[in-house]
């Protein structure tokens, strides 16, 4: 190699330890001086969190019936930096959403980094969006709250706005247990924007709500409710159904309702938990009160006659009025027939004193406790500021103000033999099969003793009374014993301040069965139109309520049936049997009305034959079915051809010969109901027979 | 005068070089040597592509991976929204209106629904497996199955 090949050579090597040294330095450059901001970089274009939305708790009744879920759905949101054309991605957004083109231009111009385009979207808008592929639109999961039982027991559940936080009931009491906690996903996504990598940092679940509320019982008291407010229009009522054994709330119903759905579509009022929150005079059923507390301090007896002065009495120069003149009552009497005058004189004979001491303890003037927002402690003026008439007029339930749930409780203190409980709808919270304890409502705490177990007894016999022979006849009960006491009070007319003659709270409060009480009822009607006694339009609800809840309940009969209550009880119901009557609920169930709307004239027309023929829910002791064939001695093979040829299904029990059938051979059955047959082999049957002999 | 120039002569010799006789003499260790570092080579080659393989298959169940994952979001999904479906078609207004208006039903009065006491399971049960005599041999259980009487 000659020198000028050397020097070309050493001119090629350099030049390459030059390229070297550069890409190295800059290499280095890149590495070590710049690390932190092309790795930003990187990561802003690789990797992205995304929030995972908590799963809000769900709510339960006491049979694990679902009244509450969330579901997850896309909100569609927009990243309007990233998008090159905004007015031709409003335009295609606004035709899929049906939003005007300017509020989504106006959104997408609000902000560079982050807008809302819609949240919360229907499944198959949120696929019609992403079908578009817009560039620097995204979709983020969020948890839709759906009330599955819509308007049943929405005032128990509450309702959440659009950030699932709860703003009333049991939504907004239990909010901060329930809501859980978000988590958060770190996405790595390729050029393609798929998704190749995720480490989740997972979202807490909120626990779930387990109410004491059955979802049958808060059924039954709103369909009752809403009858009777139709019938009587009633600006509002209030139904409670509770276990007077330990304050569980099986059912709390009012009215005006709302769809908690959309519950920013209803007025404030017809949000309102009546129930707890409402406040009114009493009226008679506040006797109770009165007279628990006369007990109590043993200053009369039952039987104890008094003289209800004919209709009047006068204290401190006011001259009371009774609903009807009475002369001598006793102490039972004034109760059944509600006399003013009567309880009045027991509460002057009690003193003022005293009689505030026990309304005191029986939790009136003060919140009962109940796990729901917005209670009302009820009106009661302390002792010092009663009038020399305050005793008087609030042994008849004026001057004082209660709400439903605190006359319910104290009545089932009456019911249970003394004890005053805490109600509450919450029966547990769980998460992940955890029992935890609730934060936003007290544990329930030990019974108060209010009155003696003799003094309660007294009462519930007395309250039977006021059913049996009073002024709560229309809530006597088929085939159970119950107890109540009816109330009808005036309301303050807010034109003229004074006690309305034609605006009325009409309620009625009482438990059955008498000696073993399973439920306690109120019922409170505001301003009924027509009758509008306690005894004529809210004793009948009772009545209604606490026959299908017992029945529900399976709570035995404790008055035998006989032939005169079935009838009568057959009667009511072909006269109250009409198109109406049948159509008294219409839950805003756009499917099964639409389901139904088609079959409506057909069964519109059957309607009318069948309005006085036998019903087909059961086969006993109807008219207009077929007799029940005897089964008995047949194969099973048999039985089943039997009963298929005579459109019965058949409940097979037990196998080889058919023993015993119920109903029984040649009792009326309809096509279509069940006839069960038990079999079993003939010989062990003989020696069972015997065995009994 | 000058002087005459000599003439030089040049001799250019070619000297040929025989190394057909010349025999390489391998060398073990050299030899050893370099298949080593051939297999080290190869060892690296297939290191480096496994981990090539490796990296872009585990990029490739990653994608799978998020795959499943939305498949689980939507089958989760699905079923929130089939519970809630079920739950709506509970609804007992529902239930009510079905049966007194598509159905024609009505609630029963006091004494027209009779509760069969049926008889208890063991009673049942009792009927269903009838103990045969062991005499007999292995009792016919309901099902078809041959069971041995004890």
């Amino acid at each position: 190699m000659d020198q000028a090949q050397r020097r070309r050579l050493l001119i090629v090597v350099i030049l390459a330890a030059v390229w070297m040294t550069a890409v190295l330095v800059r290499l280095a450059y890149l590495q070590l001086f710049c690390y932190r901001e092309y790795l930003s970089r990187a990561r802003r274009q690789q990797q992205h969190v995304v929030e995972v939305a908590p799963r809000r708790g769900e709510i339960y009744d006491r049979n694990m019936r679902p009244l509450a879920m969330s579901i997850p759905v896309d909100s569609c949101f927009a990243v309007p930096s990233e998008i090159s054309d905004q007015e031709l991605a409003a335009r295609l957004l606004s035709g899929v959403l049906g939003i005007p083109r300017e509020n989504i231009a106006a959104r997408l111009a609000s902000s560079r980094s982050f807008a809302w385009i819609a949240r919360k979207l229907p499944p198959e808008k949120a696929q019609a969006i992403a079908v578009l592929g817009l560039k620097g639109i995204y979709f983020q999961k969020e948890s839709q709250r759906f009330y599955p039982k819509r308007e049943l027991a929405a005032h128990v559940l509450g309702y959440v706005d659009i950030d699932g936080n709860g703003l009333g009931g049991i939504e907004y009491q239990l909010d901060s247990q329930m809501h859980g906690k978000p988590g958060r996903m770190l996405v790595l996504e390729d050029a393609r924007r798929r998704w190749f990598a995720s480490s989740e940092q997972t979202a807490d679940a909120g626990a779930n709500a387990v109410l004491t509320l059955d979802e049958k019982i808060q059924y039954i008291a709103e369909k009752e409710l809403i009858a009777t407010v139709e019938r009587t229009h009633a600006l509002a009522g209030t139904v409670i159904v509770g276990n007077p054994n330990d304050g569980e709330i099986y059912a709390m119903a009012n009215w005006p309702r709302f769809n908690p759905n959309a519950a920013g579509e209803s007025p404030a009022e017809a949000r309102m938990n009546r129930a707890i929150s409402a406040l009114y005079e009493p009226g008679s059923t506040f006797k109770l009160i009165t007279l628990s507390a006369a007990f109590e301090e043993r200053v009369t007896r039952p039987d104890e006659v008094f003289d209800c002065q004919n209709g009047a009495v006068y204290i401190a120069g006011h001259r009371i009025r009774d609903h009807k003149p009475f002369g001598l009552l006793t102490v039972a009497g004034i109760l059944a027939h509600s006399s003013d005058v009567g309880a009045i004189e027991i509460a002057l004979r009690l003193g003022a004193p005293k009689f505030y001491e026990h309304i005191r303890a029986f939790g009136f003037g003060a919140p009962t406790g109940v796990d729901l927002p917005g209670e009302s402690k009820g009106l009661l003026r302390p002792l010092e500021n009663w009038t020399p008439v305050s005793a008087g007029s609030i042994s008849m339930g004026q001057e004082i103000g209660v709400t439903p749930i605190q006359l319910l409780s104290a009545v089932s203190a009456i019911a249970n033999g003394g004890l005053l409980y805490r109600p509450h709808v919450v029966k547990e919270l769980r998460r992940g099969g955890q029992i935890l304890t609730p934060d936003g409502a007290r544990p329930v705490s030990e019974p108060q003793r209010v009155l003696r177990p003799q003094t309660a007894a007294t009462l519930r016999h007395l309250m039977e009374g006021v059913i049996l022979d009073g002024t709560g006849k229309l809530a006597r009960l088929d085939g159970w014993t119950a107890a109540g006491k009816t109330g009808t009070a005036q309301k303050i007319d807010p034109t003229t301040g004074r006690y309305s003659r034609s605006q009325l709270i009409a309620s009625f409060t009482g438990f059955a069965p008498l000696n073993q009480p399973a439920v306690a009822i109120i019922v409170s009607l505001d301003s009924p139109v027509g009758p509008h006694e306690g005894g004529q339009v809210a004793a009948p609800v009772f009545k209604r309520v606490a026959e299908q809840t017992l029945a529900y309940l399976d709570v035995p009969r404790d008055v035998p049936l006989g032939p005169a209550v079935e009838g009568a009880a057959l009667r009511r119901r072909a006269a109250d049997a009409s198109v109406e009557d049948l159509a008294d609920f219409s839950p805003a169930d756009p499917e099964t009305e639409a389901q139904l709307g088609n079959q409506e004239t057909a069964v519109h027309g059957s309607y009318e034959q069948k309005e006085n023929a036998a019903v087909a829910t059961v086969a006993v002791g109807d008219e207009g079915g077929v007799p029940a064939p005897a089964l008995t001695g047949k194969t099973m093979r048999e039985v089943t051809m039997e009963c298929l040829r005579l459109g019965l299904q058949p409940v097979l029990v037990g196998t080889g010969i058919a023993l015993e059938q119920s109903p029984a051979a040649g009792a009326a059955v309809h096509p279509g109901s069940k006839i069960t047959i038990r079999f079993g082999s003939l010989a062990a049957n003989r020696g069972r027979s015997r065995t009994r002999q | 005068m000058p002087k005459p120039q000599t003439r030089k002569t040049e001799f250019r010799t070619v000297k040929r070089i025989d190394n057909s006789r010349l025999v390489r003499v391998l060398e073990p260790s050299r030899l050893r040597e370099l298949a080593y570092l051939t297999m080290l080579g190869t060892v690296c080659l297939c290191v480096a592509l496994c981990y090539a393989w490796q990296h872009f298959h585990c990029i490739q169940l990653g994608y799978e991976l998020q795959d499943l994952k939305a498949r689980q979001a939507q089958a989760l999904t699905l079923n929130s929204e089939l519970r809630l479906e079920i739950a709506d078609l509970r609804n007992p207004g529902r239930i009510d209106r079905i049966a007194r208006v598509q159905l024609g039903l009505t609630e029963p009065v006091p004494g027209q629904v009779e509760f069969v006491s049926g008889p208890g399971g063991a009673e049942v049960a009792a009927y269903r497996i009838p103990k045969a005599p062991a005499l007999l041999g292995p009792a016919r259980l309901p099902d078809g199955q041959a069971g041995s009487s004890q």
